[in-house]
């Protein structure tokens, strides 16, 4: 299968505005969770999140969410220099959850308690399609553009359509990407549903209680990978494969065999005609639910062995973004293979023992790896595995 | 269009016209347990992979167009929490408010395995769905699948619609897909072949958001066209995705007039007669395949916003022999 180039990243994330910001923070091990102060969590088990800074600027008439995205995209677009004229024949795939649903929360809950306010523009921008018109409009993006929402692995899934019109010719030009802000449902949601820690999340440590929510947007331009070495562009690293499965068994949790898991790391690996022993770095899902990790570590097992591959989570820092962290997560695994370090699991004491994997604990590793995998999962049982190679 | 052919083999819509088949399609636990949204979607699933005499499997996908998700049941889990504060939170409807719902709970019914995806787009997700999904057979990336969406439109939203000039559309309540599968595999089972999807293409029009816009060149028609090798001449009808928004229509006949010109089939669209939902694309584009003959028909769709999708459909007797 044709590879395809990664030419330009941009990341809104909670260490800021930026790729450098957000590489120096998961590759220093920084924690960006903290007490949430955007919404309010009096009386809830966990209060604490992973927000972006409040300094983005942009309208105030957009969604937050919205100018997470409108910047990220820029960053990606002006790092690959795709100039107004090439933007005409650009796809654009979101991956997307809340929308802006956090402006929408806020009419409603002020309108439930009799403050009477006219109905904002904002709750025609609530649902995640708003993100891409915003992005498309402003930035000149003519191509097809679609809104994927697969829960928690929107943002991987984005890259793999995107990756598909690239490959199939349907455009020499994609930007691809997720964007999710803290919304009042998704932080009431995860704590009914029990699944955060009151202390921040520690992923695959044999004591985590569960996962800490976060927020950002992140966005990656994929190109034809001959095109991009014909303009001489910056490659960072080429994404070989995607493989996309459903586990078909339960709304909220993970089959728990990890089956679908398997399908889509095989169906990815496949595409990319390697083998698993070629794979140097897992950045996983990795939640920090005791399930999920358990699972997921055995879908790896089944695929690559025990030992061998190294596996963290950069959720340890920025908590779980939701839509966003499958970009997140991509962008990240691009930047290890490109800095030939990979970021660590931050907080991990003592790894589970039903978890047999090096995970990185609390520090980055210096390792060159010449392929990654990055694997996102979500609720409904969507799971998507990205591999990228390292830029000859 | 290079790669493989594109057979559409069966199809099933739920709505206001045949509303009353859920209670016969749904077990007990769905018919306690799922929304009304994800109620829907399950039947109509159900309904197409009869047509089609198909079942699920580890190659069975599934696209979902969808402009609400289950908007319905995100307003209820609001309620109970401002009603009744923490305690009121329900964990059984927390699921409900992320828009893949409905594919959820249509995999796990009808054991689709392959990839799902749950598209989100004003008014012309089904169709998006439909493209997508014939898309990913041609590329040989998928073997069949389930595509088309699905709807449940709450009064606030459209209500914020309104308001915020966002389209006065005749909206409605029901899903809808086809199966698409490879021409060769579905002859090879001895599937009954409704049509053949001939080409497809989806692009954006330079338009603000919620916007209509004042460019009257398709790229999405001429590409779907070149995709089937097809010249405008050859398109006999074109079911469009007018229903009841004055500009936005406007807008579409002026893009599919300009993109056919001179030729002029005829319009027709079926939106109005049972409000336009993302499941409506389905049955559009079941029609088509039925009523294009030995000929083309074009299913075309335009949001505000600017998304564009359009599907060249041949009828059954036109290349299925």
């Amino acid at each position: 299968m044709k590879p395809v180039a990664v030419t330009g990243l941009g990341v809104v994330s909670p260490f800021g505005a930026g790729v450098k910001a957000y590489w120096e923070g998961i590759s220093g091990g920084v924690s960006a969770i903290r007490p949430i102060t955007l919404i309010d969590t009096e009386g809830f088990r966990c209060r604490i999140g992973a927000e972006v800074p409040d300094s983005l600027g942009g309208s105030a008439r957009r969604s937050r969410a919205d100018r997470f995205a409108l910047a990220a995209a820029r960053e990606a677009l002006d790092d690959a220099g795709i100039g107004r004229a090439d933007r005409a024949d650009t796809a654009l795939i979101v991956g997307a959850v809340g929308g802006g649903m956090l402006e929408a929360e806020a009419w409603y809950w002020q309108r439930a308690r009799g403050v009477a306010s006219p109905m904002p523009r904002a709750l025609a921008s609530c649902f995640p399609s708003a993100h891409a018109d915003v992005v498309g409009s402003v930035l000149g993006l003519g191509g097809p553009r679609e809104t994927v929402v697969t829960a928690c692995s929107s943002g991987a899934a984005s890259l793999a359509m995107a990756a598909d019109l690239v490959r199939d010719g349907v455009v020499p030009v994609a930007l691809a990407g997720g964007i999710d802000a803290l919304t009042r449902i998704c932080f009431m949601g995860f704590n009914t549903l029990k699944l955060l820690d009151p202390t921040p999340c520690r992923p695959f440590d044999r004591e985590r209680r569960g996962m800490s929510i976060g927020e950002g947007a992140a966005f990656v331009v994929l190109e034809d990978v001959e095109r991009a070495r014909a303009r001489d562009a910056r490659v960072y690293a080429e994404l070989t494969g995607h493989g996309m499965s459903t586990d078909a068994f339960h709304v909220t949790s993970p089959h728990p065999e990890g089956e679908g898991m398997v399908r889509a790391i095989r169906a990815a690996l496949t595409q990319a005609g390697i083998p698993p022993a070629a794979v140097g770095y897992a950045n996983a899902h990795g939640t920090a639910t005791p399930q999920n990790d358990r699972i997921e570590a055995r879908a790896l097992r089944e695929v690559f062995g025990e030992g061998g591959l190294l596996v963290s989570s950069t959720k340890s820092m920025i908590g779980h973004t939701m839509a966003a962290a499958g970009t997140l997560e991509a962008v990240a695994t691009v930047l290890a293979l490109d800095h030939e370090l990979i970021p660590p699991t931050a907080r991990l004491e003592q790894t589970d023992p039903d978890i047999p994997f090096d995970c990185v604990p609390r520090v980055a590793r210096e390792v060159a790896v010449e392929h990654a995998i990055s694997n996102s999962f979500g609720f409904g049982g969507q799971n998507v595995t990205l591999v990228f190679r390292r830029s000859a | 269009m290079s790669g493989r052919r594109v057979a559409i083999t069966g199809a099933g819509v739920v709505d206001g016209h045949a509303s009353a088949v859920l209670g016969r399609l749904l077990d007990e636990t769905e018919a306690r347990r799922l929304s009304r949204v994800c109620q829907m979607t399950v039947a109509a699933g159900r309904l197409a992979l009869a047509d089609a005499g198909l079942s699920g499997s580890t190659e069975l996908a599934l696209l979902v167009g969808t402009e609400f998700g289950d908007m319905v049941s995100t307003i209820r889990f609001v309620d109970d929490y401002l009603e009744r504060g923490i305690p009121g939170l329900s964990a059984l409807l927390f699921p409900h408010t992320v828009m893949n719902t409905m594919a959820a709970t249509t995999a796990i019914a009808v054991a689709a395995k392959d990839l799902s995806l749950t598209l989100n787009v004003p008014t012309v997700a089904g169709e998006l769905a439909i493209a997508r999904g014939a898309a990913a057979v041609r590329a040989g990336r998928i073997d069949a699948c389930l595509a088309g969406g699905a709807d449940e439109p709450p009064r606030l939203v459209l209500d914020a619609f309104r308001e915020a000039g966002a389209g006065a559309d005749v909206r409605g309540e029901g899903a809808g897909f086809v199966v698409l599968e490879s021409f060769d595999a579905a002859r090879a089972r001895g599937a009954r072949i409704l049509g053949e999807i001939v080409g497809e293409a989806w692009r954006a029009l330079a338009v603000r958001p919620h916007g209509v816009g004042r460019v009257a060149r398709s790229r999405a028609i001429t590409a779907a066209l070149a995709g089937a090798g097809a010249e405008p001449a050859q398109i006999g009808l074109v079911y469009t995705s007018a229903s009841g928004d004055g500009p936005r229509e406007a807008w579409e006949r002026a893009l599919v007039d300009g993109a056919l010109a001179p030729h002029r089939p005829p319009q027709r669209s079926l939106s109005l007669p049972a409000g336009r939902h993302s499941g409506l694309a389905a049955r559009s584009v079941a029609t088509a395949a039925a009523e294009a003959g030995e000929g083309l028909a074009l299913v075309h769709a335009v949001a505000r916003g600017g998304n564009q999708i359009a599907i060249v459909v041949a009828g059954s007797e036109a290349r299925a022999a």
